[in-house]
């Protein structure tokens, strides 16, 4: 409690368009509001069913139809793809895995995951539509 | 006191390994989604502009409903925890508890109202 009143917190306060000041930031920024899409993404397909539980399945269709929905659609597959990609390199620069003497750069574990994300992809896909 | 910090932190954690859990599924799971759903269907392309249409991801099989949920539930926390966080970065700080409140009320009540209308409109869910 001493040392709280002798050493007190001092925090910088950052304005609201800090982000905006270089490039580097900006890209932060861009790539924590794509988890809005994501989120959007989901509250909208969770309406989508919700149309199907209390009406039919052509309601739940045709909301899918809906011009909107797929505009909405297209803008949510690129930020998630955006979303997916920084993830992937954010994952290869914060746990690099050694190989003999050298470690993983962060661009390796991205095309890496890129080239599951595909497999994966396709695996669902095979599974769940095609089988 | 103690006790109480070690219970937050643990809290903390399990709720930052979700995130990191969510993070992984959108990154891999909800793109092939959103194609399926949102693009392929409508504008009928492959593998939708046959028979099948996205109705059969949520009630044709177990793996599909599975595959729903786990998808959507795990890419709503991830985006709702990441965005209300992302406010608090541009100038909503004072506003966080009262964020993560709107926060978690929407991502409880979706998973919720997820999971009751995947069982709602599977009636013969342990038969599949």
């Amino acid at each position: 409690m001493e040392d709280k009143k002798r050493y007190p917190e001092l925090r910088r306060r950052l304005s609201p368009g800090w982000w905006t000041a270089n490039r580097h930031y900006a890209m932060y920024m861009v790539r924590e509001w794509t988890s809005l899409f994501v989120a959007l993404y989901s509250l909208i397909f969770i309406y989508g069913l919700s149309l199907w539980a209390t009406g039919s399945r052509a309601d739940f269709l045709n909301f899918l139809k809906n011009p909107a929905v797929v505009g909405f659609s297209l803008v949510a597959l690129a930020f998630t793809m955006y979303h997916a990609a920084t993830w992937f390199y954010l994952l290869g620069a914060i746990s690099p895995v050694k190989i003999g003497r050298s470690t993983t750069k962060p661009w390796q574990a991205l095309i890496l995951n890129l080239i599951l994300l595909v497999i994966v992809s396709y695996l669902a896909i095979w599974l769940l539509v095609l089988r | 006191m103690k006790a109480e910090t070690h219970k937050v932190a643990r809290l903390h954690a399990i709720l930052w390994g979700i995130f990191s859990l969510g993070g992984m599924i959108a990154a891999f799971l909800l793109p092939v989604m959103i194609y399926l759903t949102g693009i392929a269907y409508p504008l009928g392309l492959w593998p939708l502009n046959g028979s099948r249409d996205p109705s059969f991801l949520v009630t044709g099989t177990l793996l599909g409903m599975l595959f729903v949920f786990v998808t959507i539930a795990g890419s709503l926390f991830h985006g709702i925890f990441r965005f209300q966080s992302a406010l608090t970065e541009v100038g909503l700080l004072r506003l966080k508890r009262g964020l993560e409140a709107v926060g978690y009320l929407i991502i409880f009540a979706g998973i919720i109202l997820l999971a009751y209308y995947l069982i709602v409109l599977n009636p013969s869910l342990p038969a599949l």
